[in-house]
């Protein structure tokens, strides 16, 4: 019989948290969040956008916790990490002892140095519930938004707010929305399509320097042209951070962010971390993965973590969807095949016979097996003709046994 | 658990497993599920219209076969394994990846990560299409009894 | 060769005859039947009308993923096309019976043969206006009236429609643009149509349908009837045996299939000389007897009254065609038109059971062809007769007998004809008008066409019959339907006790059953003179009377160019299952709504036999409202 304590409801934590009942039916799990309500930040533009309820955005059965007795210390802060006594502190001097813990801390949004907004009030992040409640009220007073950053949480906060009638204007450093991901015609369709629903997008320009009122809250964002914006609050969403300063203080490793090895064990002997907070990914599917294989090393079922794949993912707003796998911006040197029709974009990227780039803007159904090839360099050059219309039949091969699919190649 | 055995040298690509597919989520109150049952839904169909969807696909091999494409309800399903939303999950008594549309967001992450192309997205863009084993049919998968070249069995794994 | 019996599925399909289901269970040879469930898997495009093959761009298929085919054709026309293409077909098989009959009939008149119904000669001569110096003066020259006609081109309108068909439907007709030319190029014509890359345009083709529909009603059904009965005599009433009872092991059984009855003026008579009864004793036989199967068969029982000597009966429909040959009894088979069921290749083979083929498109591949020709039908027929003497002789003894002795029953009441019932009647349609009028008789259902087996063998057919009479409906079959539902006594007296109280009391009275069987499927066209004659007198036109027509378990395109005919009659018109329409919303729509204002017709889809009877019900309830009745 042990006892596992998770730090962190996210992703890593809850899967590291089902994993672990299922491995160990009769053992003491214990999860501790500073959120009181477990929901899935990915969908937190849905919350905002006012189309879910909080309880709507919750990834786990209601019941989730109480089904798997599972103790749920939620609404508390962790103060500290006794990696001697083996204890983790929280709340008003409270603490809990564990045999193995689990850090899924995850990553808290990035202010940058710019003059007034690491203290303005009206600066918000949108990583948790409790940053998009601040933001719900804030709306309440204005309707005009700043927000820096047009990556994906950028954009889905803007499309949370066009949706409800804001103002918003959007200011990139890169000269493209979405840059990690697009290229320049995807960036333009998106850039588009949240102009049409109220967005003002500044390419290439950074925010500056601010002009405050009396309360220090910023009434008008300074670009880096000089040019005043004003707005009624600001919505930082230029990167997020590792949670690494309970690590730190408890004297595990982490510099930029918790280090673990291939089985997610920190420097501290049975201290796990999975998720953001490990650097590895910032991916939610990484995340999962990452908190089940810690969750099944901390079970006793030795499992290694392989390097999970992260230049991975989807859009879907406003009804235009992307699916945009590997590094895109790396062309030098590569095959750069383009197929574009009034409904659909594709790009791929090709060098020495393997797949190292793929976009596609439109219907992306049944595009899974493109992320498959790009993480494995499958070889594809005998299909470069045929790149945008591979299908698994490409590689079909059957498991006699049991039923299962596998890659011929 | 039971799983949907191909045996993609059987099959003709007539594609009545698709045709199948569609006539059983025409309607999702359970019931039988007949093949008499499944006739009548399949004059019923509008195959016109592009929400009418089949949850499987039969791909020409580019060589005069046929490869279908059906969902495996994984041992280890990369969909589950991504899903953002609780909407897709193993069922552990069943063995089968349960899809709830209510809980989706249309993240699409499970679209870009099963590793076999299986889910399709809805033409309204709400939801992905996904086999459900005909859950809703006592007599199990519409498709395995429409096959007319018995390429398609259900057997315990 | 012969049938695998270790493979033979034990599932036979069901039956409205239980007796019969049991006894194809139990044979040793394969079915029909037993092949139904193999089959159960049907192609989905199929069944929807949305396949195409007319092209080697093909086969295509309509899904909303590719919602036209590669040429561009959308569902619309792949249907339409699919469904003119079958009517075309169907009309094209009674084109050929009619034509054949006028041809027997202007043989008859050029050789001054036996003519057996002057009555229904003059009838002919006085409906198609044509005048003659003597009797087969008279048959030539109303042959050739309709020959001339069958033969013209399509775009020339064929004469004697104005004079066959009723005025108010005529002038609709026209309207519609639906009046036929030559109907042999009608049928051409629209073959043409139909192939690659023609028509594209679903409506028109479906008027074809109309089209088609006019010149097979009119020559191949009610015209066959007429020349018929000149050569081979007018319809009796009378009480006959039906079913396997009928088949007597101690003659030289010939089971006749086909639909062309005039192909048998010659051998039927012949079976009776003296010089023929003598070789079927030599070889031990009491003589010879026809039995009767399909709707030649029921063309026979119709006549029987003239042929009571050489023709014991009918045995059943063209489903259990298979089984009556295992009985082990029957020595030959002459064929000339459908259905002669395939399946029969093989039963005949096991039990060496002489195939004679007299037109060749009935031929089985391991039939005898002997075509029916009128020059040399004396030494043909002589030939048909010795080799089945021979296979008889070869056959007796050495094959199992399987007899089904109390299979049907011995009264039966058939010859009802449009002439006969109306004579029964007192020679007038007054009697029925009258019962109708009252309610005694709630209104009449044509339950016609054939018998299938996919969804049981004469299920529907049955169980709607039951439910219409029970509704005090008076039933009037044709076709193989008639030959299923006479099979399980719904023709006998006794069947009124099945009726509901009025109707019942009305066939205890008159001494009738509730379901009066006017024979072959050609008999539609008596039963819509019937109607016409009724129409006429109450000086309605025909969507107005009471009268619904099901083809409930229409099996091939014959059904379809009939049911076409009915559509272009203004009638309500009920199938078990859909014609391969329903992936096509506008053919579907015109066909089950659109027409009403077309024609008054509709096509009215139900596969349960109560739910059926309902809506044909209320329609009867709602023409009778109408009518102020």
């Amino acid at each position: 019989m042990e006892r596992f304590v998770i730090i962190g409801a996210g992703a890593a934590g809850i899967t590291a948290a089902k994993t672990l009942r299922a491995f160990r039916p009769q053992d003491v799990i214990t999860v501790l969040s500073t959120d009181e309500q477990v929901h899935s930040r990915c969908m937190l533009h849905k919350f905002l956008g006012h189309e879910r309820t909080a309880e709507g955005i919750n990834f786990v059965p209601a019941d989730f916790f109480e089904k798997n007795d599972i103790y749920h210390i939620s609404g508390q802060t962790v103060t500290g990490i006794d990696t001697a006594a083996k204890t983790v502190s929280y709340g008003e001097g409270y603490s809990v002892p564990y045999d193995k813990l689990l850090i899924a801390a995850g990553s808290a949004f990035f202010i940058p140095p710019i003059p007034h907004f690491r203290e303005a009030p009206n600066v918000f992040g949108f990583r948790d519930l409790s940053d998009a409640l601040k933001i719900d009220a804030a709306f309440a007073g204005g309707k005009r938004v700043f927000i820096v950053g047009s990556g994906l949480v950028g954009l889905d906060a803007a499309s949370a707010l066009c949706r409800r009638g804001a103002q918003v204007t959007i200011a990139e450093m890169a000269p493209r929305v979405m840059p990690l991901q697009t290229d320049g015609y995807a960036a333009s369709v998106y850039q588009k399509v949240f102009e049409d629903h109220g967005c003002r997008f500044l390419l290439g320009i950074g925010a500056s320097d601010a002009v405050v009122d009396g309360e220090g809250n910023i009434t008008e964002v300074i670009l880096s042209t000089g040019e005043h914006v004003p707005c009624d609050f600001i919505i930082m969403a230029a990167g997020v951070r590792p949670r690494i300063q309970l690590a730190q203080a408890a004297g595990i490793r982490a510099e930029r962010a918790i280090e673990v090895d291939d089985h997610l064990r920190t420097s501290a002997p049975d201290v796990y971390a999975a998720g953001d907070c490990t650097g590895l990914s910032g991916v939610w599917p990484d995340a999962m993965a990452q908190g089940k294989a810690a969750a099944e090393n901390m079970a006793g079922v030795d499992t290694v973590y392989e390097k999970p794949y992260p230049f991975k993912n989807t859009s879907n707003f406003f009804g235009v969807t992307m699916l945009s796998v590997g590094r895109l911006d790396q062309t030098e040197g590569a095959d750069v095949i383009v197929h574009k029709t009034p409904k659909e974009y594709k790009k791929a990227i090709v060098r020495d016979g393997k797949l190292t780039g793929y976009l596609s803007l439109g219907d992306i159904s049944n595009s899974g097996l493109y992320l498959h090839l790009i993480k494995n360099g499958v070889d594809v050059s005998g299909k470069l003709d045929r790149i945008f219309r591979l299908t698994f039949a490409d590689f079909y091969g059957i498991n006699e046994k049991n039923g299962e699919y596998v890659y011929t190649v | 658990m039971k799983r949907i055995f191909i045996d993609p040298a059987k099959c003709d690509g007539c594609k009545n497993c698709t045709i199948a597919c569609m006539a059983s989520h025409a309607d999702m109150t359970p019931r039988r599920g007949s093949l008499d049952e499944l006739r009548q839904a399949v004059y019923a169909l509008d195959l016109t219209d592009p929400a009418v969807q089949s949850r499987n696909r039969i791909l020409s091999d580019g060589q005069g076969g046929y490869k279908p494409i059906f969902c495996r309800h994984c041992d280890v399903p990369d969909c589950a394994g991504t899903c953002m939303s609780g909407a897709l999950e193993k069922n552990l008594e069943t063995g089968l990846v349960e899809y709830n549309e209510d809980k989706c967001a249309a993240c699409y992450m499970c679209v870009m990560n099963c590793r076999y192309g299986v889910p399709a997205i809805s033409p309204d863009r709400k939801r992905i299409i996904k086999c459900d084993f005909c859950a809703h049919l006592e007599e199990g998968p519409a498709c395995v009894r429409a096959c007319p070249k018995k390429a398609i069995e259900v057997r315990e794994v | 060769m012969s049938n695998c019996t270790g493979c033979l599925s034990r599932n036979t399909c069901p039956s409205a005859d239980k007796p019969m289901e049991n006894y194809i269970r139990s044979l040793p040879l394969e079915t029909a039947h037993h092949r139904v469930e193999k089959q159960e898997t049907k192609c989905g495009f199929g069944l929807q009308g949305v396949c195409c093959r007319l092209c080697a761009n093909g086969p295509c298929r309509i899904t909303p993923d590719a919602p036209r085919g590669i040429c561009g054709a959308n569902a619309d026309t792949i249907v339409a096309r699919n469904f003119l293409r079958a009517v075309a077909a169907g009309s094209g098989c009674y084109i050929h019976v009619v034509e054949n009959t006028a041809r027997q009939l202007k043989n008859t008149g050029l050789h001054r043969d036996k003519i057996r119904s002057e009555k229904a000669l003059n009838h002919l001569a006085d409906l198609l206006g044509v005048t003659g110096e003597d009797k087969y003066d008279l048959c030539v020259k109303v042959a050739d009236a309709v020959l001339s006609d069958l033969y013209r081109p399509e775009y020339e309108g064929m004469e004697l429609v104005e004079k066959l068909a009723y005025a108010p439907r005529v002038k609709r007709w026209k309207e519609l643009g639906i009046l036929p030319g030559g109907a042999k190029g009608e049928v051409f014509n629209n073959i043409v149509k139909t192939s690659t890359n023609l028509s594209s345009d679903p409506v028109e083709m479906l008027l074809s349908c109309l089209r088609l529909g006019v010149s097979t009603g009119l020559y191949g059904l009610q015209l066959t009837n007429l020349l018929n009965d000149v050569v081979l005599g007018d319809p009796v009433i009378r009480s006959a045996p039906v079913g396997m009872n009928v088949i007597d092991p101690g003659y030289i059984n010939i089971l006749i299939t086909g639909h062309q009855h005039s192909l048998f003026t010659y051998i039927q008579d012949r079976l009776l000389d003296e010089d023929v009864a003598a070789k079927a004793k030599a070889a031990g036989a009491k003589g010879f007897k026809l039995v009767g199967c399909t709707c030649v068969g029921q063309d026979l029982q119709l006549r029987g009254a003239h042929y009571t000597e050489i023709f014991d009966g009918h045995a059943g429909n063209n489903y259990i065609s298979e089984a009556v040959l295992s009985c082990g009894a029957i020595d030959a088979v002459l064929s000339e038109f459908n259905c002669t069921l395939p399946g029969i290749e093989t039963v005949c083979e096991e039990l060496k059971i002489k195939q004679i083929c007299l037109d060749v498109v009935a031929k089985k591949a391991n039939a005898e062809y002997i075509p029916f020709n009128y020059e040399t039908r004396e030494a043909d027929g002589d030939r048909i007769i010795d080799e089945i003497i021979a296979a008889y002789t070869a056959r007796r003894g050495t094959v199992p007998m399987n007899l089904f002795t109390d299979h049907g029953n011995k009264n039966t009441l058939t010859g009802v004809s449009e002439g006969s019932l109306k004579d029964f009647l007192g020679g007038s349609w007054k009697p029925l008008i009258d019962l109708i009028a009252a309610g005694k008789i709630k209104g009449l259902a044509g339950v016609v066409g054939c018998s299938s087996v996919a969804y049981g063998h004469d299920t529907l057919t049955a169980a709607l019959t039951k439910e219409l009479i029970a509704r005090d409906i008076l039933v009037l079959t044709a076709g193989c339907s008639s030959g299923g539902l006479e099979n399980i006594g719904l023709m006998t007296p006794e069947a009124a006790d099945l009726a509901g109280p009025n109707l019942r009391a009305v066939c205890k009275e008159l001494g009738i059953p509730p379901g009066l069987n006017f024979g072959p499927c050609l008999a539609i066209g008596r039963l819509e003179i019937v109607a016409t004659e009724i129409a006429a007198e109450l000086g309605v036109d025909l969507p107005q009377l009471p009268l619904v027509l099901s083809a409930a378990q229409w099996l091939e395109e014959q059904a379809l160019a009939d049911g076409a005919f009915a559509l272009a009659l203004g009638l309500p018109l009920h199938l078990g299952v859909p014609p391969f329409i329903t992936g096509s919303k506008l053919v579907t729509k015109v066909l089950t709504e659109d027409m009403l204002s077309l024609t008054g017709g509709r096509v009215i889809i139900d596969g349960d036999g109560k739910s059926a009877a309902d809506k044909l019900e209320a329609i009867i309830e709602e023409k009778r409202r109408a009518l102020n009745i």
